[in-house]
């Protein structure tokens, strides 16, 4: 985001509705035709009025995102997702961080559990339609594989998304993948051994999202690095250097 | 109007707000209408800081162990200095170390540069085993460091305390001794924070230090005892949030506000702190931010309208 832009701090957007999807919650604000960036991007996100629980923003990127609405796909964990479900309005900001650099040609998204949540807008996105492998720990968390793609290849705990994905080697395109991070680098290895290239969109707890709190290293380049700077998204071999 | 411009240890801040160090990258956000920008503590040799998790949320705040993360003072005066001082606002580089002759070398490599404006020496972070604090908490430490580092540059010295110590005021007379130009207080008051689920230490680093509203009664403390003890020019700082707030530490005896945690909140923040802070002198009838320093050190000369009918 550039300065000025940063500078002027959150904007306040109403919600339209939250609903549950499954174990998950859909929330979907009324945008006032500002800027949405790109898939993988992410906003820092609270609601109206703060709950005295939650002192600080949620990151969370989009489930799909245009000049007229914002959706997120929430694992409501505890006072501060719990806030934003239940808000008339949410003020946030963004977009922020850099989103997945979309590659001409095939596409195979892979997506574990709460990390299912951006892949529809790359589904909308993609062109050739991309393959879509899912994993979730129950049938309840899997409801939501439908708003990706009706289509999804989905695999239940204890069965690991890489099972299927292994049978798909070697995939002749590009692979995203959101999820948790065990899941994440078994993708990267996997992707690494057939020689496919990959990028995975990461997680870490956040204060501010634009460098300030140097709160949520990952590692980088075999260093510890600012997500929100460097990713969120990143280039499978940043992530696997060193690991 | 208000006049809100303020000189600090020989600085001219067009505002009177900062950045807490290693609360703001302006090389990825910019100052954000800060009058001055304050860096994260440099140290000698590069670190990568502490292993995740390095965030906690607390009631009215966080705790962080981020363990002063930054690329080492070579890479720093090479590639950083050169862009830090075409903000457009007075720069404070923050330096750190484990010894004083590591403050020495920091501090002359970093006063050689031209465009640095004063120079804080970090001795209370509380994310590192040894070091920073452990000067920090030690008076005669804390002055000699001060008179080592002295000899290195004609620059302002800034001392940046830690509130996690039995007296302030005697580790704040000790940086005047040593010949400290201004003080920034406080630094993170040291904090922990417990896994819910798996009852360890959340953060990678063990403990952590504890920041934002939670702590401004603790730093309104420290800042007039401070300010009392030493008469010197402060930087005050810990859960500022608004003009109000601003205000308080003014009157504790600030003559400098630091923004920090509720900066990672809101972006917009010093923008709109400036327009309260604005108002607030206004209704107050008060010309300049000067005059509201130190007022909390004078009684009351009359009554003000709201303790009068008051019984007393």
């Amino acid at each position: 985001m550039p300065p000025a832009e940063l500078a002027e701090g959150y904007r306040r957007l109403p919600v339209v509705r939250a609903e549950a999807v499954g174990a998950y919650t859909l929330l979907v604000l009324r945008n006032d035709g500002g800027p949405v960036g790109s898939p993988g991007q992410f906003f820092m996100l609270r609601s109206v009025p703060e709950p005295a629980a939650a002192y600080l923003p949620r990151a969370l990127s989009a489930a799909w995102a245009d000049e007229r609405e914002i959706a997120f796909l929430l694992d409501v964990r505890g006072p501060g997702t719990g806030s934003l479900v239940t808000a008339g309005e949410v003020e946030l900001l963004g977009p922020l961080g850099t989103g997945f650099d979309l590659r001409p040609g095939a596409s195979l998204l892979v997506g574990g559990g709460i990390g299912a949540a951006i892949l529809p807008w790359l589904v909308r996105l993609l062109d050739p339609a991309p393959r879509v492998v899912l994993g979730f720990r129950s049938e309840r968390h899997a409801v939501c594989a439908a708003l990706v793609d009706p289509e999804a290849t989905v695999v239940l705990d204890p069965v690991v998304v890489t099972e299927p994905l292994a049978r798909l080697m070697p995939f002749a395109g590009t692979v995203y993948a959101c999820g948790p991070d065990p899941m994440l680098h078994a993708v990267a290895a996997l992707c690494a051994e057939h020689d496919v290239p990959c990028q995975l969109a990461m997680e870490a707890a956040m204060a501010c999202g634009f460098g300030a709190c140097y709160g949520c290293a990952v590692r980088i380049d075999g260093e510890w690095k600012r997500l929100c700077v460097e990713g969120p998204v990143l280039a499978a071999e940043r992530v696997m250097a060193g690991a | 109007m208000p006049d809100l411009r303020t000189a600090f240890c020989g600085i001219e801040l067009d505002v009177p707000l900062v950045n807490g160090s290693g609360t703001l990258d302006a090389l990825v956000s910019g100052t954000l209408g800060l009058g001055a920008f304050v860096t994260k503590t440099v140290t000698l040799h590069p670190r990568e800081g502490n292993p995740p998790q390095r965030i906690a949320e607390t009631p009215a705040g966080m705790v962080n162990s981020i363990g002063l993360a930054n690329p080492g003072l070579d890479r720093f005066c090479e590639d950083h200095l050169p862009r830090l001082t075409e903000l457009g606002v007075p720069l404070v580089v923050s330096v750190g170390g484990w010894s004083r002759e590591e403050y020495a070398v920091a501090v002359a490599r970093v006063a050689a540069h031209p465009g640095v404006a004063a120079i804080e020496l970090n001795v209370s972070c509380p994310n590192v085993d040894t070091g920073c604090i452990s000067i920090g908490t030690d008076g005669a430490e804390t002055r000699a460091l001060l008179e080592r580092c002295r000899e290195e540059t004609d620059l302002p010295l800034l001392a940046k305390l830690s509130p996690s110590v039995a007296d302030v005021s005697a580790i704040a007379l000790a940086a005047a001794a040593g010949g400290a130009a201004g003080l920034v207080l406080v630094n993170t008051v040291r904090g922990m924070a417990i896994d819910r689920t798996t009852l360890r230490p959340l953060l990678g680093g063990g403990g952590g230090g504890l920041s934002g509203p939670a702590i401004k009664p603790v730093a309104l403390h420290a800042v007039y005892h401070a300010s009392r003890a030493t008469g010197l020019p402060v930087i005050g700082m810990g859960g500022v949030a608004s003009g109000q707030d601003c205000l308080e530490f003014l009157a504790a005896g600030a003559s400098v506000i630091g923004l920090g945690t509720a900066l990672f909140r809101d972006p917009s923040l010093p923008a709109r702190v400036t327009a309260e802070l604005d108002s607030l002198l206004a209704d107050r009838g008060l010309p300049a931010v000067g005059d509201c320093v130190r007022l909390a050190h004078q009684p009351l000369s009359k009554p003000s309208p709201q303790l009068e009918g008051m019984e007393r």
